[in-house]
């Protein structure tokens, strides 16, 4: 779908969403795209949206595709604000590029990442996908930190996020890299995993910058 | 224990050279011992060598000079000890490399023998611990992995000397290894250019550049010796331009890459029966620093220790080698065989007077402090071996964090109760300077070292447990709280723990045996001459009167301040020169009934507080320099008066008596 058709999509959508009415004149003149007349003319033939009495509604078909970009853009600005610590003008910007490149699939895997959140850093809520419906029954993200572990747990290592890069090597020598398996032997009054044959002894600190995956 | 002759060495140094190298506690000192017939120390725990070890050797009918380096994880130096290791690979001209390697750790070991193929080193791999690796259910294809890297590779159990004889065979015909990791173009294109750059070296340019793009600072000073400025300039530009490619560190990205490689060669030729670890060696473990039963495996063990030391050696082997054997035997026949022979009151006085040679000094070394530390060191070095000590280490690092220091810091502070001497040297296994000056002015300050601990203990347990507790709250207390001012005071960072913990192993009686006489050994040659000077320096001063106007002037200090008689001051004069000789002293002063409970424990506080004995004095110096080994006396000395002199003060304020 070309990503100005997204951008109506969503603009109607949240518009709805919010529960205020999408004038066609208030769509024209708000949508941050060019042309936008001529985009809706080809999105009421392609069967997404259909205009009555001047207000916009949103055809199933678009409904579902609206929902997926607004979903899309709110998750992207969860990742990009709260986990990789970017700047608000910075995240806006880049999450607007993600809400039209991510696949069904990333989008899940972000959304299952991050725990399913509920809302994104505005407060908006995110609409919720497959992952999170099964999230009901199996309470259980998928990238946990060794902190949140229990010992004798088994997982394999996703990735690590350390402060210092003397800390990464230090922990790479020993074996511990992304994809190694680990077993948490125990989280007081120190933290020891096994990784192979070898134990390894690390502070709290440490532990909670290892993001793990269980098996 | 370190003393080589220089001569020795640089006879040695004209000899081919055979280096072992492999990752912390897998057994290259022992290989070292089997192959020198020399007797280094053997733990159970990371980091038991710190020095490079060298000995001669007779292998295969030719003489060769043996280097025994510190353990490393990787050659690119991340800790002072590694750096050690790394440096002798590149300055050394040595011929021959056998690679020591934890077998059931394969993948970890290969990381080592990936980067010796990079340095295009000729070398052999010794597959030692290889008992461990059949208990668990491993196998290794031993063939496939020699051809896979292009070397010989033997199975060893080197504590039972199995293989040890094919790998002496080996020596003779090293080859190099054929593999070859190959990196992402953006760094194998930084390697293609540093390469012309760097000057002819012992190891290959590749991994030189390698080690460089890692941003190895510790190269620094070689770099400068050998590389012109421009091309140095020319380097960091490379580095950094090979940098701007990745968001992780150049080393990271480059260790995972090597990594991924030992991992594939693994995988082919390791087949594992997925055994669960357990059994009752991997349970006493776990329990060692089970955070609820860790505690009393703890007490238990210092009881155990106190009982064996304390009671055993202190009490039993004291009172018989003392009051039997020299107070009823040598003493009264040296005393009788000396005036009969020797017809000079002044010698006479000089070998068996009241600070006589054979009547003080050798009757306080033999007689008092030999069992003490003979069975102190029995007892720690069936901990060191069992792997305890690390799992120490894991059960105090959140109190170590309040005193600026990790876990790590106490395996030098347990050491410390062997002898501090070698306890400062084992500091360099601590990450970061501020752990090394913190930890040594620990040890110099408080931690008691075995001889002297044995005579603490015995006085003590002759007044009462309750005298015991008080010292030891004191000597703790104020460990904790100069750790945790001193923190505050020097600067620099928290650093990490993260620490290997060792399997826990079955002590071998024979490796206890050798290590125990080793430090014997060690003992007598140190510490008895010093006694024989200390001796020598009293009778001097007492015959030249001095000793009395050194008494008189140390009066407003020892007798006022800390309430003790006179004669104390003889004790920490001695103590100068050794702290157990001066504990010896204050010994001597109890049982001639000179000093009261209050007075006992007063004085051994201040002891135990006391300067570093000159050896560890000196070792300090030797680590961290003439200028902290100043401001470190500086503050121990008044110090340890002011604690004796205000612990003097409460307890006869509040009129305690024990």
């Amino acid at each position: 779908m070309e990503k100005n058709v997204e951008e109506i999509l969503e603009y109607i959508w949240t518009l709805k969403d919010r529960d205020e009415t999408p004038h066609l004149d208030r769509v024209l003149k708000e949508v941050q795209v060019d042309n936008a007349a001529d985009y809706i003319d080809g999105m009421v033939k392609d069967n997404l949206i259909e205009v009555k009495n001047e207000v916009v509604y949103l055809t199933e078909v678009g409904d579902v595709a609206g929902r997926g970009v607004v979903r899309r853009c709110r998750l992207a600005e969860w990742l990009l604000s709260n986990v990789f610590e970017l700047d608000q003008k910075e995240w806006e910007s880049t999450a607007c590029e993600f809400e039209h490149i991510l696949s069904e699939e990333a989008t899940d895997s972000i959304c299952t990442f991050l725990g399913h959140p509920p809302v994104c850093p505005h407060g908006e809520p995110i609409p919720d996908g497959d992952c999170c419906r099964k999230f009901t029954t199996e309470i259980k993200p998928l990238v946990l930190t060794v902190t949140e572990l229990m010992p004798g747990d088994r997982c394999r290592v996703v990735f690590m996020t350390p402060k210092h890069h003397d800390r990464l090597d230090r922990l790479s020598s020993l074996g511990l890299v992304p994809g190694a398996e680990i077993k948490l032997h125990q989280k007081q009054p120190t933290y020891v995993i096994d990784v192979g044959e070898t134990s390894i002894a690390i502070d709290y600190d440490i532990a909670r910058e290892i993001f793990v995956k269980k098996i | 224990m370190h003393a080589h002759g220089k001569k020795q060495e640089k006879k040695n140094d004209q000899l081919p050279k055979i280096l072992l190298i492999g990752n912390p506690n897998v057994g290259k000192s022992v290989i070292f011992g089997y192959l020198t017939g020399r007797y280094v120390t053997v733990s159970n725990y990371p980091g038991t060598t710190v020095e490079v070890s060298r000995g001669k050797a007779l292998v295969n009918g030719k003489s060769y000079s043996i280097l025994d380096t510190p353990g490393v994880n990787s050659l690119l130096p991340m800790s002072e000890d590694e750096e050690v290791t790394r440096n002798i690979l590149l300055t050394e001209k040595q011929e021959r490399v056998v690679q020591v390697a934890d077998a059931k750790n394969l993948k970890r070991s290969l990381l080592i023998s990936l980067q010796l193929a990079e340095m295009g080193l000729p070398f052999l791999i010794a597959l030692n611990l290889y008992d461990e690796v059949t208990s668990r259910g491993i196998k290794i294809d031993i063939g496939k992995l020699s051809s896979t890297l292009g070397v010989d590779v033997m199975s060893t159990v080197a504590t039972r000397r199995e293989g040890l004889d094919k790998v002496e065979e080996g020596i003779e015909s090293l080859k190099q290894s054929v593999c070859n990791v190959k990196y992402d173009e953006e760094i194998e294109k930084g390697i293609r250019e540093m390469e012309p750059l760097l000057p002819r070296a012992n190891i290959s340019g590749r991994s030189i550049a390698l080690m460089l793009l890692a941003g190895d600072e510790t190269l620094t000073g070689w770099l400068h010796d050998n590389v012109s400025n421009e091309n140095i300039n020319k380097i960091e530009e490379i580095r950094r331009k090979v940098c701007t490619s990745y968001r992780q560190s150049l080393g990271y990205v480059i260790n995972r890459r090597r990594l991924a490689e030992a991992e594939r060669i693994t995988d082919d030729v390791y087949s594992t029966s997925k055994k669960e670890r357990s059994g009752f060696s991997h349970f006493l473990g776990s329990m060692m620093m089970h955070p609820l039963w860790g505690i009393p495996f703890l007490l238990v063990t210092l009881y155990l220790l106190y009982l064996f030391v304390g009671d055993f050696g202190a009490g039993i082997s004291v009172d018989f080698l003392e009051t039997e054997l020299f107070g009823r035997f040598i003493n009264p026949w040296a005393t009788k065989l000396v005036h009969t022979i020797i017809p000079f009151e002044i010698l006479q006085d000089l070998l068996v007077g009241e600070y006589g040679l054979i009547t003080m000094a050798l009757s306080y070394a033999v007689a008092i402090v030999f069992p003490i530390v003979g069975t102190f060191f029995i007892a720690f070095s069936i901990l060191e071996d069992s792997g305890y000590l690390p799992r120490l280490a894991v059960m105090v690092n959140k109190i170590f964090r309040l005193m600026g220091l990790n876990g790590k810091a106490v395996l030098p502070m347990v050491l410390g109760l062997g002898c501090d001497t070698m306890a400062t040297l084992t500091t360099r296994i601590l990450d970061g300077k501020k752990d090394r000056v913190i930890v040594t002015l620990l040890l110099a300050l408080g931690v008691p070292c075995s001889a002297q601990l044995g005579v603490i203990l015995g006085m003590l347990g002759g007044i009462s447990f309750s005298a015991f507790v008080v010292w030891a709250a004191v000597i703790l207390g104020v460990l904790f709280l100069v750790g945790f001012l001193a923190s505050k005071v020097i600067k620099g960072d928290a650093t990490d723990f993260i620490y290997e913990l060792p399997p826990i192993r079955i002590p071998q009686a024979k490796n206890i045996f050798f290590k125990t006489i080793a430090r014997i050994d060690w003992y007598l040659r140190e510490a008895v001459p010093l006694f024989i000077l200390g001796t020598f320096v009293l009778f001097t001063l007492d015959k030249l009167n001095i000793l009395k106007v050194i008494e008189a002037a140390a009066s407003p200090v020892v007798v006022t301040l800390l309430g003790l008689p006179p004669k104390a001051a003889e004790a920490f004069l001695i103590g100068f020169l050794r702290r157990d000789y001066g504990a010896a002293g204050l010994y001597a002063l109890q049982k001639d009934g000179l000093m009261d409970p209050v007075q006992i424990v007063v004085s051994l506080v201040t002891m135990t507080l006391f300067i570093p004995c000159i050896a560890n004095l000196f070792m300090v110096i030797k680590e961290r320099g003439l200028m902290v080994a100043v401001w470190m006396t500086a503050f121990i000395l008044p110090f340890a008066i002011m604690v004796g002199g205000l612990l003097n003060f409460i307890l006869r304020i509040t009129g305690a008596s024990f």
